[in-house]
């Protein structure tokens, strides 16, 4: 038996299509795991993060239970231990030139040991008391540095 | 005192031999030749070339000298290569040697170690199209995975006979990789994705390195256990490599173990390409299947690689698509060539081990499914 015929008769078509999805799920499972490995090793090297999470987890959930004024309200303010770091942040920001870049502000702020500098930086650019200044670099707005903190 | 003159000479390979002795040796001498003076594949090419001269000696049959009389020293040697033992060490070999970070880097490489085995389901297809049975298909298909070892032991599985002309196809398809992938490579891809640049890797840590043959390990083992023999001992091996206190085994592994297992493979297959056994049409039927599985596979990891740059954002060289044949290192060594034919300054050999680390996992599981589909 040749050709079609043979193909049809030994089931050829299901094995090929078995194998091949065989060994797709097979690297593509396996790619899915490998690809998330780092960042659940990353969590359980730093187990604050795991907090972290389920605490940010709870934050949303109560804002998703408020209207999106309150919510843009709560984006803009800080609460007391947030405060104080924007204080040190203003300190290293006063170092520095008016037009400041955002990763050299970062640096200073890991040298210094500043508590989570990424999420208070994070916090500070969306209290828009650090702005971007069009160009690539950002800018200490002071006014509302002293509104927020007030 | 004559005709015990005679009797003698009735025993020499002089008088035993036969054309078809005289084309495998030469056969043998050229496979030596291209490992020895062309540098293709030296350690596989030279023993396998060697093996063949030692295969067809014209031998007076009963004296127990021949590779299938089940008395000789050499039957023995043969018996790690029909009961698939010699594959498994050399995977602990390659497991010992291989770094699975570029693939742990950017683990969306692996799907073009997977598109790759296509060529392989396609030339099963092919070969059942020309009258072989499933399970010769099936060992004929696996060529396509570029991969020796996995060839070797998936035939000694289910189609022992054709164990001599199929390593001898994998192995020869596996040297010429230089020589058959560039066409294929530049025919599917324009200068413009030729010259892609592919995003620097992060960091792998040690802590993922580790733990990556054992999450391996056992998701592709419970999804194909028949790739269990070949993979257990890929991953076992690249296992010792990375826990670092296990450094003394790995040496081992990767030195002693693969290497002598290579030379037993090697010797004996080449000779059980007896020539009165090995050269008969369906022999030229498997070489001819063979390429043309190295070649689907080629063309299906190319292709496959410029399908996901529909969805990427960070574009992938379709280059590193050919890797996805589990010739290792060579099908990397030849992306990393072909690319670099655009832009020198252009290095993908790194990128290239991803897909092709993972085609050789790939063929393993392929293998896995044939094994079990079939057995």
């Amino acid at each position: 038996m040749y050709g079609l015929e043979a193909i049809n008769a030994n089931n050829g078509w299901s094995i090929s299509v078995v194998g091949v999805s065989i060994v797709f799920s097979g690297l593509v499972m396996l790619s899915i795991v490998i690809s998330q490995l780092y960042k659940v090793l990353a969590l359980l090297e730093d187990p604050s993060r795991i907090k972290a999470f389920f605490k940010l987890k709870k934050v949303r959930k109560k804002q998703a239970g408020k209207g999106p004024e309150k919510q843009a309200m709560d984006r803009e303010t800080l609460n007391e231990n947030q405060k104080e770091i924007a204080k040190q942040f203003d300190l290293l920001a006063g170092t520095m030139q008016e037009s400041f870049s955002l990763p050299r502000l970062l640096l200073l702020a890991r040298i210094s040991d500043l508590k989570d500098p990424y999420s208070n930086l994070d916090q500070l650019l969306k209290t828009k008391i650090i702005v971007p200044d069009g160009s690539g670099f950002f800018s200490w707005d002071k006014d509302r540095f002293g509104k927020t903190i007030s | 005192m004559e005709a015990l003159f005679i009797e003698f000479f009735q025993n020499t390979g002089f008088y035993l031999c036969d054309y078809r002795y005289i084309i495998m040796i030469l056969v043998g001498l050229v496979f030596i030749y291209l490992g020895i003076a062309k540098d293709y594949e030296p350690l596989l090419l030279v023993p396998i070339g060697f093996g063949m001269l030692i295969g067809n000696i014209p031998l007076f049959k009963g004296l127990g000298l021949g590779i299938y009389e089940n008395n000789s020293v050499l039957h023995y040697l043969y018996f790690g290569v029909t009961q698939g033992i010699y594959p498994p060490l050399i995977f602990l070999g390659i497991g010992a040697m291989t770094d699975f970070s570029t693939l742990m880097a950017r683990p969306v490489l692996m799907l073009l170690g997977a598109a790759a085995q296509a060529g392989i389901f396609i030339t099963f297809l092919g070969a059942l199209a020309l009258g072989f049975a499933p399970n010769e298909a099936a060992s004929i298909g696996i060529i396509g995975g570029a991969d020796g070892p996995t060839a070797i032991f998936l035939t000694a599985k289910l189609a022992p006979r054709l164990i001599g002309p199929i390593a001898v196809a994998a192995y020869s398809y596996m040297a010429l990789v230089p020589v058959i992938q560039p066409p294929i490579m530049r025919f599917f891809t324009t200068r413009k994705e030729r010259l892609i640049r592919m995003e620097e890797p992060r960091e792998v840590t040690k802590k993922e390195k580790i733990i990556f043959p054992i999450l391996a390990f056992l998701l592709c083992t419970f999804l194909a256990p028949a790739a269990l023999p070949l993979l257990g001992m890929l991953c076992f091996g690249n296992l010792i490599k990375e826990a670092v206190v296990t450094e003394r085994l790995a040496q081992t592994a990767r030195n002693a173990v693969i290497d002598t297992a290579t030379i037993l493979l090697g010797i004996t297959v080449g000779a059980s390409t007896q020539g009165d056994v090995f050269l008969t049409s369906s022999s030229v039927g498997i070489f001819a299947l063979g390429a043309l599985s190295f070649c689907v596979a080629t063309a299906a990891g190319v292709i496959f690689a410029k399908f996901m740059n529909l969805f990427l954002k960070s574009k992938i060289n379709p280059l590193l698509g050919a890797a996805g044949v589990s010739a290792v290192p060579d099908s990397a060594r030849v992306v990393q060539i072909v690319g670099q034919r655009e832009d020198p300054t252009n290095f993908l050999l790194m990128h290239a081990m991803a897909p092709n680390v993972s085609g050789v996992i790939g063929s393993a599981i392929a293998a896995g499914v044939f094994w079990s589909l079939m057995a």
